[in-house]
């Protein structure tokens, strides 16, 4: 009869799985939870019911079509730049390094106060638009430049170090054949990072669908305009509760869709190699 | 053979101690709050505010409360804290209201929860700790009431409000009536119907249109509103940065701003909506005599002045 | 050609003559790689002439310099750099189809090249997947189907076993006699270089200290006076 977990030798090893195992419990459950509570608190019925709700329908619209442009702008144009910024030194790229970063921890309410002063309608920039006829606060235009200020960093500092950390043998090799930058960067540069940049677009969609503080503070709260979904939560919470428990649902699926369906590009991209 | 903890036994052992240490973290937290009533359904109807608005909008029939003088020094000094859930319209006044009551009733001192009174109403039904609410609404203290959460007994109404609209000091858009509020271009802010000074202006853009102004105009102020802030003083924010042309607050915010901040357009009493605030003893108090206490103060002479100094407006009553 | 670095100055002269393999040995950082990115123009020198079949690349005193994309040089560094996400075919397509070479030409060439350094097999595999030593001959494909006018190798034989090595020394050996074109190899073995080098010389701290036949070169702590 063996004594098993009392010699001193299983006792450890059965001490480690135990911490171990309570530790992996405890982390998954303690995500996992709130968002079971989320999913029994409303019945499916009412769930299906609310998602016909007007204000449910315009901040879902509104929510996915903001992010769209903000991912589009800021893959389109942190591509190039982050490429540039780690291949070449040039003044001040101290500065732009640590700029990139700020977002990140700046209270989303002080970028939102931030965006107002410069491009609000008496802001120090915006004024000179609004001469111009052109309003940026309080329009759906807001939102959108207040996740892509927020949300940008994800991206532009996972870009940066994909390039940093390309080992430069690859494009000079490219370049001795006689490829051009284009091609180098189409061709051996981004194939190469491809699943890194991606993951730094998921994060970045992330953000930009769940900003609240800049938003509220830059564009203000109009239904169908820049009520986005996040905000809606906020003022559904204090008047129709099952409108903000839908659309904190709906947020849930989204964001669980988008993650699962970079596992499983990711999973093919590994598996065909 | 020594025994190898297959992944099944691993997996078996963690979940159960995965749920015993949850269970262990709720009964922790279930224990420590007091017993507050159960919350409601969700299916529960949702505050709306179409309910209330034209009915009281003759609410000429105020409640005075007879000022009475602080109450004689029978206290007993105690070391506590009251936490006060505040509607945010009295932001500017609770400094000195705090100061002014831990001065008369040393060393209780008062920290206040400022937020719009939707939240605060959000908050207590989820649990959150108070001692006293100052609510806007009377809809959502009614409802509080119901459900228990307050000692009824104790509400009684503090001071009351009218709706204003309030300019940027440079008056961008030249407005100098109501009627211009439904110019094309204008830009407008107010609260979100969730917040009880949206529900206040909404009933006093209804009352306007009925009596005055008519349907057309009601619906071309309405088209030119931009936002729907969350909180009465964000909207005194938008427009004091001139961000847009007009804003509806609290005639407490005009009042009580530094001269110079904003223009303003008063709206006749007879249109406007008085917004009654109330206060009241939280149920889960667990320093109930220091409360009434603050109660007292607020509902005293010194109070109310002090609301005064702010811009509320003093609650009238016809009985002495 | 004169080159400041950071320790000192890279300052010497080579010539290779047309089929002739010259093994550049020396001690670690003594500027071997620098001197093969200077030939290639990834590396801009402070002074230099370089001379590619009568065809002048670079020649500091009269600012000519010729970008590195159009000079004529095969050039496989010491991490092969095979496109990873690429099949083999593709690799060894790329200076072609970069130079915009006509499709029937490229697919001639890809299938010598490939068939050359016995990789046909794998023409259709990603080149991530290949053996260190396949990935050398892929790289060295790549880098003869443009038809340079000049070879260079970095190191190829530090990663590879001594079966690849033998391999790549004499597909290297060949096609530099075939094509008759010049080839600087770097390496650091003196048992490589006496195996595949036609002449051999010996940079100390950037100069140029001995050059001469592979088979004579006496201990290189003696040449480069270690401390």
């Amino acid at each position: 009869m063996r004594p098993g977990g009392f010699r001193p030798k299983n006792y450890r090893r059965t001490l480690t799985y135990l911490a171990a195992g309570i530790l992996i419990s405890a982390v998954t459950l303690y995500l996992a939870l709130p968002i079971l509570a989320l999913l029994i608190r409303i019945t499916p019925d009412m769930f299906f019911a609310t998602l016909h709700d007007p204000e449910v329908v315009s901040a879902l619209w509104l929510s996915l079509f903001t992010t769209a442009i903000t991912l589009t702008v800021v893959i389109l144009v942190g591509t190039p730049f982050a490429y540039f910024h780690s291949r070449y030194s040039y003044p001040g790229k101290v500065i732009v390094d640590t700029l990139i970063d700020l977002p990140l921890v700046l209270p989303p309410a002080v970028a939102g106060v931030a965006l107002l002063v410069l491009y609000g309608r008496v802001g120090i920039l915006g004024r000179y638009f609004n001469m111009l006829g052109i309003s940026i606060a309080f329009t759906t235009l807001a939102v959108i430049m207040a996740q892509i200020f927020v949300a940008s960093p994800f991206y532009l500092r996972q870009a940066k170090s994909l390039f940093e950390q390309l080992d430069p043998a690859y494009e000079q090799t490219a370049r001795t054949l006689g490829a051009s930058s284009l091609r180098i960067l189409t061709q051996v540069t981004l194939p190469m990072t491809a699943t890194g940049l991606v993951s730094g677009a998921v994060m970045t969609f992330g953000r930009a669908l769940g900003e609240f503080g800049a938003t509220i503070m830059f564009a203000g709260n109009l239904p169908g305009v820049t009520q986005t979904m996040p905000l809606a939560v906020y003022v559904g919470m204090e008047g129709n509760i099952n409108v903000g428990l839908t659309i904190s649902i709906l947020l849930v699926i989204i964001s669980f869709g988008i993650m699962i369906a970079v596992r499983l590009i990711q999973k093919r991209e590994a598996g065909r190699a | 053979m020594k025994g190898t903890l297959t992944p099944c036994k691993l997996a078996f052992i963690s979940l159960i101690y995965g749920l015993l240490l949850v269970s262990a973290l709720f009964a922790g937290c279930t224990q420590s709050t007091t017993s507050a009533p159960a919350t409601p359904v969700a299916t529960t109807v949702p505050v709306t505010a179409a309910a209330t608005p034209v009915a009281v909008a003759t609410t000429a029939v105020p409640v005075t409360v007879a000022p009475t003088s602080t109450p004689a020094p029978t206290f007993t000094p105690s070391q506590s804290n009251l936490v006060v859930f505040t509607a945010a319209s009295l932001t500017g006044a609770s400094n000195t209201i705090g100061s002014s009551f831990t001065k008369a009733y040393p060393p209780t001192t008062v920290s206040f929860d400022l937020d719009g009174t939707q939240a605060l109403k959000t908050q207590i039904e989820n649990g959150a700790y108070a001692d006293v609410l100052i609510s806007a609404s009377n809809t959502y203290t009614t409802a509080l009431k119901n459900e228990g959460y307050l000692v009824n007994s104790s509400v009684k109404p503090l001071t009351t409000n009218y709706v204003i609209v309030i300019l940027p000091a440079s008056n961008p858009a030249n407005i100098q009536s109501l009627a211009d509020l439904a110019k094309p271009g204008v830009k407008i802010a107010m609260e979100d119907k969730t917040v009880p000074a949206g529900t206040a202006t909404i009933a006093v853009l209804n009352n306007l249109a009925n009596s005055t102004y008519g349907q057309s105009w009601k619906n071309a102020t309405i088209s030119n509103v931009v936002t729907y802030e969350l909180s009465e003083p964000a909207v005194a924010t938008k427009v004091a940065l001139g961000e847009v042309d007009a804003g509806f607050v609290y005639q407490s915010t005009a009042t009580a701003a530094a001269s110079g901040t904003y223009q303003s357009i008063t709206i006749p009493q007879k249109y406007n909506y008085l917004q009654t605030y109330t206060i009241g003893i939280l149920q889960e108090s667990t320093n109930k005599p220091q409360a009434a206490w603050f109660e007292q103060y607020m509902l005293s002479s010194a109070g109310q002045n002090i609301l005064s100094e702010y811009g509320f407006t003093p609650v009238v009553s016809h009985y002495k | 050609m004169v080159k400041q670095l950071r320790d000192y100055t890279l300052d010497f002269a080579l010539t290779v003559h047309s089929g002739e393999i010259m093994t550049l040995m020396g001690l670690n950082g003594s500027g071997k790689s620098t001197t093969l990115n200077i030939i290639a123009g990834l590396l801009q020198p402070d002074t230099a002439t370089i001379t590619l079949s009568g065809e002048c690349l670079c020649r500091t005193d009269t600012g000519t310099d010729v970008p590195a994309e159009d000079r004529r040089i095969g050039y496989v560094l010491q991490n092969p750099a095979v496109f990873p996400r690429m099949t083999v075919r593709d690799n060894v397509a790329f200076g072609l189809r970069a130079r915009h070479v006509p499709r029937p030409v490229i697919s001639e060439r890809i299938a010598y090249w490939m068939e050359q350094v016995h990789i046909t097999d794998l023409a259709g595999v990603r080149a991530g997947n290949l053996s260190g030593g396949q990935k050398q001959r892929v790289a060295l494909a790549r880098a003869l189907a443009i038809k340079p006018d000049l070879l260079m190798l970095d190191e190829p034989f530090t990663a590879l076993d001594a079966e690849s090595t033998q391999t790549v020394k004499d597909l290297t050996r060949r096609f530099v006699r075939k094509m008759q074109i010049p080839c600087i190899v770097v390496t650091h073995r003196l048992a490589d270089s006496t195996d595949i080098g036609d002449r051999a010389c010996v940079l100390c701290n950037g100069k140029k200290e001995w050059e001469g036949i592979p088979g004579e070169m006496p201990e290189m702590c003696t040449v480069c006076h270690c401390p």
